[in-house]
């Protein structure tokens, strides 16, 4: 049986490259788009990427290591 | 004729009891019984109406006017008592006829109807009279009368119940008798009233503090206060399911209206509670008795003795209201004793259904009734609530009253503690709604349905009324509120 | 008189009648009873006041006032009921569906309560309704997660009570209005309301007890018991500040553990907790505009996390599987649950077009026009975390990630239907916000739609996109379960009552030689104490009550001769 089209590592492919541009061009958006901030650290640029970016990277991380000590096998309880 | 209505309310149940004996075939025994209840509420439901602006009703019995007759007074509290102990009967008596049927030997169901009536005259006849030596009177007609009733349970642990409950009723009865006797010493009354008028001056008189008491032993005995309840759960666990619903919604109640009217009436609020100590041992007592005895229940493998155990633990919540000494615990208690005597008689009345169409009412023995016998055990979730005291059923207006008089004490801890053993019941009656819905019955079970009409009538009826009176709260609290204020003689 | 009547009060009738009709009948009614109770909200044209009182209990209660906030949550719950019936209405049986009537009916009860009686008679048939909705999960599991939910939110109604009779038996007065949290009894209510709430530490009865009802019944409780209580919390608390501490604890717990979670609808329980975080931070802020902000968050998150639920649901329905490490590349075969999903998932996080983008924003916005700068920024990375838990997490594991081979179909016609209903509601509340905001309680001033406001946002959301995918090796599903407040009382408690006890029984061996035989466990030793033939229940000796009679006598003597 043939792979969904979306699933081939060729559109995969694509997708990545797609999707790196969208994300260049929103932050490429900032140039044409003056954004006022209640504070100085949002406006400075490309702020919601590299915040984003970081504390995405500061949960997952945290998560991880919070896991490491509260995780049981799911039969835990039964 | 409406003069005369409150001798008739004792005289009419006193010679309906003959009168079954006489007429003893058939169905006509419990036809009298019957007729005879609802007489009887609607007397007390005419009275209640004539008092209810706070009037006060003085009869003569026999035209001897009082001090030296008996005199029988009926003020709120009196109607009130009256209304539950025949509006209980009333509710219950259908139920008998199918029930009885089953339960006892057809040659004997005139007996056990004249006795019926017997209780319901003495337990009536506690309620109105004026006079302490006639209390003593009716407590022993309807203490004699219910050991029969209770010895006539199918089981034969029924008749050491029945013994146990004879040996220790005695006992309260003699206590009391011997209370009365006293204070009869000192003030040459009987009365009442007159004693209410003669005691004060006599407050310091060892002979009164004794007085007090052997007849607040005496009556704590007979209302089964923990640690005095050992009777009860015996007796209400092997008596025909109809005595039960019917002694465990009113005798106890019958008793605790004792405390109340020899408390705040004959010894007065002042000496009861400034110059004995009342209140500490009776706050004690009770929540002593609600904690363990909420354990206790839970803890029950059959569960008419899980409900009896039940009933001692409610029997500490109304006497912890009266312990806080004021107007609202006060009202808290007595719209209680009204709550929990429409709850309790609907649960045993639950009980007397699946006893009728299972034999018996072992936990075990729920397994799968919730599929079986649907409309039955709803009416045991509906009163079960009642009894947790959920939101819109009877038994949530008196937490809310008996938490309301114990923050107005700045008794928190006390709230806490209601709140807390409410927690108990639920989990008691948990254990039973759990069996009857989720566990499945047994592969070799008989086939069970809900039982006849006749049965689930009544049953339903209060069930409906926990519901009732937990939205329309005019009846039940407004008069245990005015009973509470001409008690602690505001009115 | 129709216009006087409690809005509930038509769904609590339909929980009665709903067991006792036929199946025609059933379905008719349940779609129809929501359609009625919207139009008794809006169709009688009262928007202000209490409409009767009555006498209950001798207070003068007023179980009907329509007030804006009250409404606004009463039309959403109503929304709700009608989505949620038309998703259960060919798999829930009745007892679900009275269940599930009953807890929907009490809700919009709370909200229409002008007294804090009523609220409370209300709130606690939530309870009842909600825990039945749990135990039409018909399983063991869902049996005892119902009993501690139960347990729990019995708890919370014993918090609530005494805080309710201390406040009105202080203050002489029912009304529920705007208090101050500043006495004992005020501090009741408020934890009262906050374990309603799902804030920590009482928030594991969400995760613990949601995902083990029907599919059906998740999307239900999905949507009342923590919203009524932001309702409350936005009626009885705003601007207390505690809230906001409590709140921004709420999101990133939220967050942690639904990063944690296999279980897809666990993930989203979790996730509850989190976006009800969102609404209580936006309480405590208590601006205008803060308080307009967690309503709308409220009313849209309702939708959206309904939608989630039925599209997790369907999934549930479909495979009979909920654990992410069993599904995935389902998108192949379920395209309309997949689509609706993903709506429900870009929608929780606040994508711009969507209903979550224009309500969130404004608790946000009011952070920053606060000058709460660490509030702020802590929720904008909530903002991106939700994205990141929630709004990739879930499709991706479900429908995406590995093939795991699984080709059921879409749902019934009846659970399409209502998926699509609430993605299409996700998006017109996103495109035009207008009629939402001029539902809320006061005037909006706030443009959602600014080119700053929506780059700033697709900046944060994209990365964080890229975060999760760059970052998906450290999120491998593992067949874990993540422990939680509620290991003490379902492991600790426990251990620590039979340890004692058998502590217990080696002393008392020790001090009766060891003679006695000996119970096993604390059950059991208090059976011994407390069961049929125990010390404290034993019926029999009439010697006994003659001794407690002479003690009692003894004592009143004593004390009156003394």
């Amino acid at each position: 049986m043939e792979k969904h089209w979306l699933v081939r590592p060729k559109t995969i492919r694509l997708l990545w490259i797609v999707m790196l541009g969208v994300l260049a061009v929103t932050v490429l958006l900032q140039l044409g788009i003056e954004i006022h901030g209640e504070f100085h650290i949002d406006e400075t640029f490309g702020f919601g990427a590299w915040y984003g970016l970081g504390t995405c990277a500061v949960m997952v991380i945290g998560a991880k290591i919070l896991g490491a000590v509260i995780k049981r096998k799911d039969t835990y309880y039964d | 004729m409406i003069a005369q209505f409150p001798a008739l309310q004792v005289v009419i149940p006193l010679l309906g009891a003959p009168l079954c004996i006489i007429l003893r075939r058939g169905a006509l025994p419990w036809l009298i019984a019957l007729l005879v209840s609802w007489a009887a509420l609607a007397m007390a439901a005419t009275l209640l109406s004539q008092v209810a602006d706070g009037e006060i009703i003085s009869y003569a019995l026999g035209g001897w006017l009082a001090p030296l007759g008996i005199e029988y007074r009926i003020d709120t509290l009196n109607a009130f008592m009256l209304l539950l102990v025949a509006g209980t009967s009333s509710a219950v008596l259908p139920f008998a006829y199918k029930s009885v049927a089953k339960e006892i030997p057809q040659d004997r169901h005139y007996l056990f109807y004249s006795g019926f009536l017997l209780m319901l005259t003495g337990l009536l006849g506690m309620a109105i009279t004026g006079d302490a030596f006639n209390v003593f009177v009716f407590i022993e007609i309807s203490s004699l009368s219910s050991y029969a009733m209770i010895a006539m349970g199918r089981d034969r642990r029924a008749l050491s119940a029945a013994f146990t409950y004879l040996v220790m009723g005695t006992v309260g009865a003699t206590f009391f008798l011997i209370g009365v006797g006293l204070i009869y010493a000192v003030t040459g009354t009987l009365n009442m009233a007159d004693l209410a008028e003669r005691l004060p001056p006599l407050y310091q008189s060892r002979t009164v503090l004794a007085a007090f008491a052997f007849i607040s032993v005496g009556i704590l005995l007979k209302l089964a206060l923990f640690p005095l309840h050992l009777w009860l759960p015996n007796a209400y666990t092997y008596a025909p399911s109809v005595v039960t619903a019917f002694l465990a919604a009113t005798a106890t109640k019958v008793a605790i209206y004792l405390l109340l009217r020899f408390g705040y009436t004959v010894f007065g609020a002042e000496f009861v509670f400034n110059i004995v100590p009342a209140s500490e041992v009776l706050l004690t007592l009770a929540l002593a008795g609600v904690i363990i005895a909420s354990f206790v229940a839970i803890f029950q493998s059959d569960v008419k003795r899980l409900l009896a155990y039940s009933s001692v633990a409610q029997i500490g919540y109304i006497i912890l209201g009266i312990s806080y000494a004021n107007v609202t615990g006060l009202t808290a208690s007595i719209v209680h004793i009204f709550n929990h005597a429409v709850t309790k008689g609907a649960l045993f009345l639950v009980m007397g259904c699946v006893a009728y169409a299972a034999g018996a009412c072992r936990l075990e023995s729920f397994a799968g009734l919730g599929k079986r016998m649907p409309l039955t055990m709803a009416a045991f979730v509906i009163a079960g609530l009642s009894l947790i005291g959920v939101p819109l059923t009877a038994g949530f207006i008196s937490k809310w009253y008996l938490v309301l008089g114990a923050m107005e004490k700045g008794w928190w801890p006390v709230a806490a503690v209601i709140l807390a053993t409410s927690l108990l019941a639920a989990v008691y009656v948990w254990r039973v709604v759990e069996i009857a819905y989720f566990r499945d019955a047994p592969a070799d079970a008989p086939p069970l349905s809900d039982p006849p009409l006749a049965l689930l009538v009544p049953t339903w009826v209060l069930t409906g009324a926990c519901v009732y009176f937990g939205i329309e709260t005019s009846l039940s609290l407004g008069f245990a509120e005015q009973a509470a204020i001409q008690l602690m003689g505001g009115g | 008189m129709i216009s006087g009547l409690p809005p509930g009060l038509i769904l609590i009738a339909g929980a009665v009648a709903i067991p006792f009709v036929g199946p025609t009948i059933r379905k008719g009614l349940v779609l129809a009873l929501p359609v009625l109770t919207l139009a008794l909200i809006w169709g009688t044209g009262i928007d202000a006041g209490t409409v009767w009182s009555a006498p209950f209990m001798g207070y003068a209660v007023s179980p009907v006032r329509y007030a804006p906030t009250g409404m606004l949550f009463a039309t959403v719950f109503s929304i709700m009921a009608f989505g949620g019936a038309l998703f259960a209405l060919r798999s829930a049986r009745p007892s679900e569906m009275a269940a599930a009537f009953l807890y929907a009916g009490s809700a919009i009860g709370v909200v229409f309560a002008g007294d804090l009686i009523t609220l409370f008679v209300f709130w606690e048939i939530m309870a009842i309704g909600s825990t039945m909705v749990v135990w039409n999960g018909s399983s063991d599991a869902a049996r005892r997660a119902g009993l501690r939910y139960a347990l729990i939110h019995f708890f919370g109604g014993i918090v609530l009570m005494i805080g309710l009779i201390g406040h009105i038996e202080a203050t002489g007065s029912i009304t529920f209005d705007v208090m101050q949290a500043d006495a004992w009894p005020r501090w009741l209510i408020l934890a009262g309301f906050l374990i309603n709430a799902g804030a920590w530490p009482l928030s594991s009865w969400i995760p613990d007890a949601y995902p083990e009802a029907s599919p059906a019944g998740m999307v239900f409780l999905s949507a009342f018991t923590t919203k009524t209580a932001v309702f409350v919390l936005l009626v009885g608390f705003p601007g207390t500040q505690a809230l906001i501490y409590v709140g921004l604890f709420m999101i990133f717990y939220g967050i942690i553990y639904a990063l944690l979670e296999n279980d897809m609808r666990r993930i989203l329980a979790y996730s509850i907790v989190n976006q009800v975080g969102f609404m209580v931070v936006g309480i405590g802020i208590g601006t205008e505009m803060a308080l307009n902000g967690a309503a709308a968050h409220a009313f849209a998150h309702i939708i959206y996390k309904g939608l989630l639920l039925m599209s997790a649901g369907s999934v549930l329905y479909m495979t009979g599987k909920r654990k992410c490490s069993d599904l995935g590349g389902l998108f192949q075969s379920m395209p309309i649950t997949a689509t609706c999903g993903i709506i429900g998932a870009l929608a929780i996080s606040a994508f711009p077009l969507t209903s979550g983008f224009i309500s969130k924003s404004m608790i946000n916005q009011s952070a920053a026009d606060q000058h709460m700068m660490v509030v702020w920024l802590l929720l904008t990375a909530a903002s991106a975390g939700v994205f990141l838990h929630a709004g990739i997490k879930f499709p991706w594991f479900v429908f995406f990630q590995k093939d795991s081979g699984l080709r059921p179909p879409d749902p019934p016609w009846n659970m399409r239907a209502a998926m699509i209903f609430f993605a299409a509601l996700c998006l017109l509340i996103g495109v035009f916000p207008q009629p939402l905001y001029a539902l809320l309680p006061a005037p909006v001033a706030f443009v959602p739609y600014t080119g700053a406001h929506v780059v700033g946002q697709l900046q944060l959301l994209l990365f964080s996109g890229l975060a999760f995918f760059l970052l998906l090796p450290l999120m491998k599903r593992t067949l874990t379960v993540s422990l939680d407040v509620d290991w003490l009382y379902r492991r600790a408690a426990p251990a620590v009552i039979a340890w004692i006890a058998r502590d217990l029984r080696e002393l008392s061996d020790g001090v009766l030689g060891g003679t006695r035989a000996q119970v096993g466990s604390i059950i059991d030793s208090m059976a011994h104490y407390h069961g049929p033939a125990g010390l404290l229940a034993r019926t029999l000796p009439t010697g006994r009550t003659v001794f407690w009679v002479l003690v009692i006598l003894a004592a009143f003597l004593v004390f009156n001769f003394s």
